[in-house]
């Protein structure tokens, strides 16, 4: 069975996802259409359930053979205009579910959907409905091979989503710290910020890291040079990230001896 | 007699106007300064000129002697790489700017100052690079003002006012030999102790922008912390102006201060 997950900015679309996911039976296979350079959300997925399938853009015209003995999820960014992404939807067998916060209409979504959700959750600030949205600039920065300073970033992220760089609506990422951990981070304005979030992945001890990292920052009046400035601040050199490895293998290896 | 104590003006000059206002307004007889004239702000000659010309008595302050002895602190004094960026960016340029008549006062000054039974140091009679928090041991707290010999310590450098009463009690310390008949046990009962952080004029750390500092009654033994509101946005304009960062400026309207206090806060920089 297919299920398009579609639904604003933060609506929750990925943590239901990651609910539905859950309960399911493998395999399962997720696809995000236009979000192969950044993949966060398919990144925290695989981290949270490790045998997860994802699929590549490109690969989506498997989804009509997959449909019959696996459960698929498809998730459309915010960004994604439905018309575009519809004629190819309309191709599969599949449920289309909206999530929509309590400050929007049932109606905007009502001919793109067989279900809507209202998602209690989301404090739905009316400036993130529809059709303001269209005035909020996406920023995105790759870290994949950087290895960051965890003191600073936290330092950046509270700058950060209290405004120091622009008005931030919400902020995503991933980030490889200087103890070789992945962590994850998200924010949404209005709402407490949360703690960062260890990431399943082996940790990384060998040199830079391969696999992707990323911050996707959605706001108003982003400096965008500033906010890279300040990242470029804290990402370790060749030298100190493998100070910073060989210490975590010597501590890892004192704790291996005391066992 | 009523003394006014203030600390960390981190060349805010609009700061320290303000407070000094503040305080001809409480009628006080003695100023006491506490350092870091200097640091992160955009008007370090003319803070140091003002304390110079009003002869405050006044204590080194961690960034007075960094301005002075060269940036040689060790790495305890960031607590992030990017603190260490930004620090050592404002380091560089208020050493640019300093006179060389500032610069010899601010070498002259000395670590603390002791009248009466009062002990003025700006982070702690062992260094002012180490953090006197609010929440730090109560025994370890006891200790630093018993080795200022005082029984009321003024003190800095942490940028959130606070007073700490250390209750009169006894001690006992034992010293364990590798006999237990040869072990040493010392007991000793202390009066009562105060600790009073002034917070920061320049440069505050308690989530809003206003400067604070403290006065002391002498005769009534009654503290109180002061927070003023000024113009801060002069300082933020100010410091873009001088090209200075404009994360420094966004910090110092938020009261956050313009870098983090070390993870180990008690920590003693030996260099």
């Amino acid at each position: 069975m297919i299920t398009v997950i579609m639904g604003n900015i933060s609506s929750g679309k990925t943590h239901l996802i990651k609910e539905k996911m859950s309960k399911a039976t493998f395999p399962i296979i997720y696809w995000s259409p236009q979000t192969d350079l950044f993949p966060i959300d398919a990144i925290y997925l695989k981290s949270e359930l490790p045998d997860l399938s994802i699929l590549s853009n490109g690969e989506e015209n498997k989804l009509r053979h997959l449909s019959n003995y696996k459960d698929i999820y498809i998730e459309v960014p915010w960004y994604l205009d439905i018309k575009s992404i519809d004629s190819f939807l309309k191709q599969l067998n599949c449920h289309r579910l909206a999530l929509i916060s309590k400050v929007e209409q049932k109606q905007d979504w009502e001919m793109w959907t067989d279900e809507i959700i209202l998602n209690e959750e989301i404090n739905g600030k009316n400036d993130l409905a529809l059709p303001n949205s269209l005035d909020l600039q996406i920023y995105r920065a790759a870290l994949t091979g950087e290895v960051l300073d965890f003191s600073s970033l936290e330092t950046f992220w509270l700058e950060l989503i209290h405004g120091a760089y622009g008005e931030v609506i919400r902020v995503k990422g991933i980030f490889t710290i200087l103890d070789g951990q992945w962590i994850y981070g998200e924010f949404l304005s209005g709402e407490y910020p949360k703690d960062f979030y260890p990431l399943n992945f082996p940790l990384n001890l060998e040199g830079r890291p391969q696999q992707f990292s990323g911050l996707e920052i959605v706001g108003r009046n982003l400096d965008k040079q500033a906010i890279a400035d300040t990242l470029g601040e804290f990402c370790l050199s060749d030298e100190a990230i493998f100070y910073y490895q060989q210490q975590v293998k010597q501590s890892l290896a004192l704790e291996k001896e005391k066992v | 007699m009523k003394i006014a104590v203030l600390s960390c003006l981190h060349g805010n000059m609009k700061a320290l106007e303000a407070v000094l206002k503040d305080i001809d307004h409480y009628s006080c007889d003695q100023i006491y300064c506490l350092g870091d004239l200097v640091g992160y702000g955009p008007y370090p000659n003319e803070v140091v000129e003002t304390i110079r010309n009003l002869n405050i008595p006044t204590v080194q302050g961690c960034w007075d002697e960094d301005i002075v002895e060269g940036l040689n602190a060790c790495e305890c004094s960031y607590p992030s790489l990017l603190a260490e960026k930004r620090g050592k960016l404002a380091h560089e340029w208020t050493n640019q700017q300093i006179t060389p008549e500032n610069c010899q006062y601010l070498a002259q000054l000395p670590h603390s100052l002791k009248v009466d039974n009062y002990c003025f140091v700006h982070g702690s009679p062992q260094s002012n690079h180490e953090y006197l928090l609010p929440e730090i041991d109560a025994f370890a707290a006891l200790e630093r003002v018993l080795s200022a010999d005082a029984d009321i310590l003024f003190c800095g450098h942490t940028h959130i006012p606070y007073i700490r009463t250390l209750e009169s009690g006894q001690l006992q310390v034992k010293v364990s030999q590798s006999t237990p008949e040869n072990d040493q046990v010392l007991q000793f009962t202390t009066p009562l102790k105060r600790i009073i952080n002034v917070g920061s004029v320049g440069e505050p750390r308690h989530g809003r922008p206003n400067a604070t500092y403290a006065i002391y009654d002498t005769q009534t033994e009654q503290v109180t912390l002061r927070e003023v509101s000024y113009d801060y946005q002069e300082t933020c304009r100010a410091i873009l102006e001088v090209g200075l960062p404009p994360i420094f400026a966004w910090r110092l309207a938020q009261g956050l201060e313009f870098a983090e206090k070390a993870d180990d806060p008690t920590h003693v920089c030996e260099r």
